[in-house]
């Protein structure tokens, strides 16, 4: 076996540029791998800036914009909107910060910072320095860390919009989780606007597993909805699910209308991205369905 | 703590799984479902080696302390291991040194002045100076060598002492220095569970008469090597130990190391594969290369020239039997992993190194002892292959020999293999002959070649294997020197599951003894 075989071999074998599994039955046994701080102050530094502005727009969008059909609405939310602002994202796919750093404004995309798992970004450190380079990372630990929020709150002193999932991971079928309280929480403490992102069509292109999307160039739709704020003496439990509200009306607007998701919302009709109550596989069918395949007529040509 | 050995299941997220085949490495894919035992991970060792020494020394078990045991003017004696353990050998100081010392440093505040060393190597060849110098020290080397510190000759006639016979009619014959001494200190390495105890003396310092009645074919048939209590051969060395003790006061010193055979730049081999790293992979990848390029000779010369970094992980003191207790629950800590029942077909790959090539070449008749009396015998309760199954190693048995550790293997290929592979057959035409053919004995004690008998011992090792399993078979092995042994040689390891089909079938459950670092199964 030559030098080839036995690289090829490795790099199989160890999934190289994805992550690499450990085998089921030998998961019981594993332990938790112990937390380590990186730091990642250096990717915010101007020389750093530089360098993600060039990787972002040279490499990674375009590549991203190649390789899926991204459709971008909303964007005239941010209009008007002072930083910095928590942008909320639903999360299903590792094209997500791709797609939503892409669709950013370029005064936007250039200061924000996005939150990434501690426990699966941060756990080498080449992924560390490579994710944080690449996207501006900051490690979130998904199980509550006081050095996290103080970190969080740096970043927010210093001018910096966040970029968070609250669903705290990805999606393992495509539809939305339960939310998490931390971004609520944190909105709450430091009065800051909260932008809901509906990402839609992710999964579908790049699920869980896979390390590049499916060919084809699937249709993928990111809608920014209108900046929600926290009111006074409202908690964060109260405003996590003002949030989730909203993100699901600007999901319901791009799978629909703009008009039909007031209208749901108005009559309380708003049904939740959450997918059909029924087996595994019919909700991962129904979540990678493509989010332009089956788009409604305009209002004006519809009977009611 | 360290984590409890495991059984993994192989499943399509399994990577690769390293393989040892003689002085090379490489990863294999093994079909799913295939079970891997992996040891428990490495001990911690005991921290101050030498205060546990101390310890040991001071409070041992069923003994009164070492220092209530020595006199001016008595005759003192310590017997050691040779460098058949640990394998690889340990880094300096090596373990046995330290106890030595410390032996020594009480004998001499008592004012003990008649002190001789022997090194326990029963019927294996004579170690070098330098062998002996690494094993004991240049401190005790230096004061003691070579008029009271030397190798044991099982083929002195003036050097040995006949004891008497056991209840069983067993001749116990060993060292004339040993069996005359007012105490006699041993100082073990208990690498595996068939060592230690009652072999240590009554093996080690033996006389080829002595020890006829265990190493045979009949006996090993019904001894589980790494399970005293199912073996034959340890109820021969116990009943021998009795009449040892009856003679002579015996002082046992047991050692016990962890699972870290390989240095740090090689410690992806201890290694788990799905914890590899990306640094780990790339050694790999450098070992590889280094290997493949590196001349057969220097390969060789790199491989025998590692040294483990192994740590104490305990040492106990006192009489044969409570010390040896705990030095078994030690040793079966580190190395012992439940296993759920037998399997059809059991594999492992075999590494460069077996006991009796230590500066050496491994033969093949070292490598049929390494896989059939060795790891086939890495079980605790019962194989962990079943009746009639499959053996399945990787090796390239090579057809070479070192001319002048193993003369008689030479001749046992050539002349002995070439007429029958039977053991028994084996042991009743042709032991005699090479036991005492005159040159090989001459070998013995004035070269350093193992005795003529040894390599018949290395047969009948494996003479439970062979009367256990109906198929074995060696991936990447020499045809030639495979045939001559009675297996079968495959390119693959998939060649070799399909011509173990026709003993057991086309989907075979399969069970993969991950070793080295020493893993053993408790089978169920």
């Amino acid at each position: 076996m030559g030098v080839i075989d036995d690289v090829a071999q490795v790099s199989r074998g160890w999934r190289w540029l994805r992550r690499s599994l450990v085998p089921r039955s030998a998961q019981p046994h594993t332990p938790t791998p112990e937390r380590r701080d990186f730091p990642t102050g250096w990717a915010r530094t101007p020389a750093a800036r530089v360098v993600r502005q060039a990787v972002l727009r040279g490499g990674i969008k375009p590549l991203a914009w190649t390789e899926t059909s991204p459709r971008v609405r909303g964007r005239d939310h941010l209009d008007g909107l002072a930083g910095p602002v928590v942008f909320a994202a639903n999360h299903a796919s590792h094209l997500d910060t791709p797609l939503i750093l892409g669709s950013l404004p370029r005064g936007w995309a250039d200061r924000v910072a996005v939150g990434a798992a501690a426990d699966y970004f941060f756990d080498a450190r080449w992924r560390a320095v490579s994710t944080a380079l690449a996207f501006n990372t900051f490690p979130v630990d998904r199980h509550g860390g006081r050095r996290v929020t103080g970190l969080t709150r740096q970043l927010l002193g210093q001018g910096w919009s966040l970029l968070l999932f609250p669903e705290g991971s990805r999606s393992p079928d495509g539809w939305l989780q339960g939310f998490r309280g931390g971004l609520g929480r944190l909105c709450v403490d430091h009065g800051l606007p909260a932008v809901p992102i509906a990402v839609r069509g992710s999964f579908g292109a790049m699920p869980r597993g896979r390390g590049w999307p499916r060919p084809g160039r699937a249709a993928v739709s990111v809608r920014y909805g209108p900046p929600l704020s926290p009111e006074p003496g409202e908690t964060g439990a109260s405003f996590t699910q003002r949030l989730r509200t909203a993100m699901t009306r600007v999901w319901h607007e791009d799978a629909t209308s703009w008009w039909d998701s007031l209208r749901a919302d108005a009559e309380g009709t708003l049904p939740e991205p959450t997918g059909p109550p029924a087996p595994r596989w019919r909700r991962v069918w129904e979540a990678t369905r493509p989010p332009r395949a089956h788009a409604p007529a305009p209002a004006w040509r519809r009977r009611r | 703590m360290s984590r409890p050995g495991m059984v993994l299941e192989v499943d399509e997220r399994t990577p690769p799984l390293l393989v040892h085949a003689g002085e090379s490495v490489h990863l294999q894919q093994f079909p799913l479902g295939t079970r891997v035992v992996y040891p428990p991970d490495s001990l911690p060792g005991v921290g101050d080696v030498d205060a546990a020494i101390h310890t040991a020394l001071e409070s041992p078990h069923d003994s009164p302390p070492l220092r209530e045991l020595l006199w001016p003017g008595m005759r003192l004696t310590i017997a050691f291991d040779d460098i058949s353990v640990p394998l690889p050998p340990m880094r300096p100081p090596d373990v046995r040194q330290r106890v030595i010392e410390a032996v020594l440093e009480q004998a001499a505040a008592i004012g003990v002045d008649d002190v001789e060393l022997i090194s326990a190597i029963a019927l294996h060849r004579r170690m070098t100076p330098e062998e002996m110098k690494a094993v004991v020290g240049e401190r005790v080397f230096r004061s003691f060598w070579p008029e009271r510190l030397r190798n044991h000759d099982a083929e002195d006639p003036n050097g040995l002492a006949y004891l008497g016979q056991t209840d069983h009619g067993e001749a116990v014959e060993i060292n004339r220095r040993a069996a005359e001494s007012d105490l006699l200190v041993y100082v073990n390495v208990t690498y595996v569970a068939m060592n230690g105890g009652h072999k240590s003396v009554p093996v080690g310092l033996a006389s080829y008469r002595s020890l006829q009645p265990h190493h045979n074919v009949g006996v090993v048939r019904h001894s589980a090597f790494n399970d005293p209590p199912q073996s034959a051969m340890h109820h021969s060395y116990q009943r021998m130990g009795a009449v040892v003790a009856d003679h002579v006061r015996v002082f046992t010193v047991e050692t016990t190391v962890n699972n870290d055979p390989f240095p740090e730049q090689l410690g992806f081999l201890n290694k788990r594969e799905w914890e590899w790293g990306v640094g780990d992979q790339a050694r790999y990848l450098a070992l590889r290369r280094a290997n493949a390029l590196a001349p057969t000779a220097v390969r060789h010369k790199v491989w025998q020239a590692t040294r483990a970094p192994y740590q104490i992980t305990g040492v106990n003191a006192g009489a044969t039997d409570p010390v040896h207790e705990r030095t078994l629950a030690t040793l079966y800590r580190q190395q012992l992993t439940e296993v759920d029942g037998q399997s059809d077909v059991l594999i492992f790959g075999l590494p460069y190194l077996c006991p009796y090539n230590v500066d050496s070449i491994m033969n093949p008749i070292l490598v049929m002892c390494l896989g059939l009396g060795y790891f086939f015998n890495m079980y605790r309760n019962r194989p962990l292959v079943r009746q009639g199954g499959a053996l399945i190693m990787f090796h390239p048995v090579p057809w070479e020999f070192h001319q002048v550790h193993h003369p008689s293997y030479v001749d046992f290929f050539e002349e002995v293999l070439a007429e029958t592979t039977d053991p028994a057959q084996i042991e009743s035409k042709f032991e005699a002959q090479y036991a005492t053919d005159p040159w090989y004995v001459h070998l013995y004690r004035n070269s350093h070649a193992y005795h003529g008998v040894h390599p018949f011992y290395m047969w009948y090792w494996g003479a439970k294997a062979l009367s256990h399993l109906s198929e074995v078979i060696v991936v990447g092995g020499d045809r030639r020197s495979c045939a001559r042994m009675g297996f079968r040689s495959a390119s693959t390891f998939n060649d070799a599951l399909e011509m173990a089909a026709d003993s057991v079938g086309h989907s075979p459950s399969l069970t993969y003894l991950h070793n080295p670092p020493l893993s053993m199964g408790e089978v169920r």
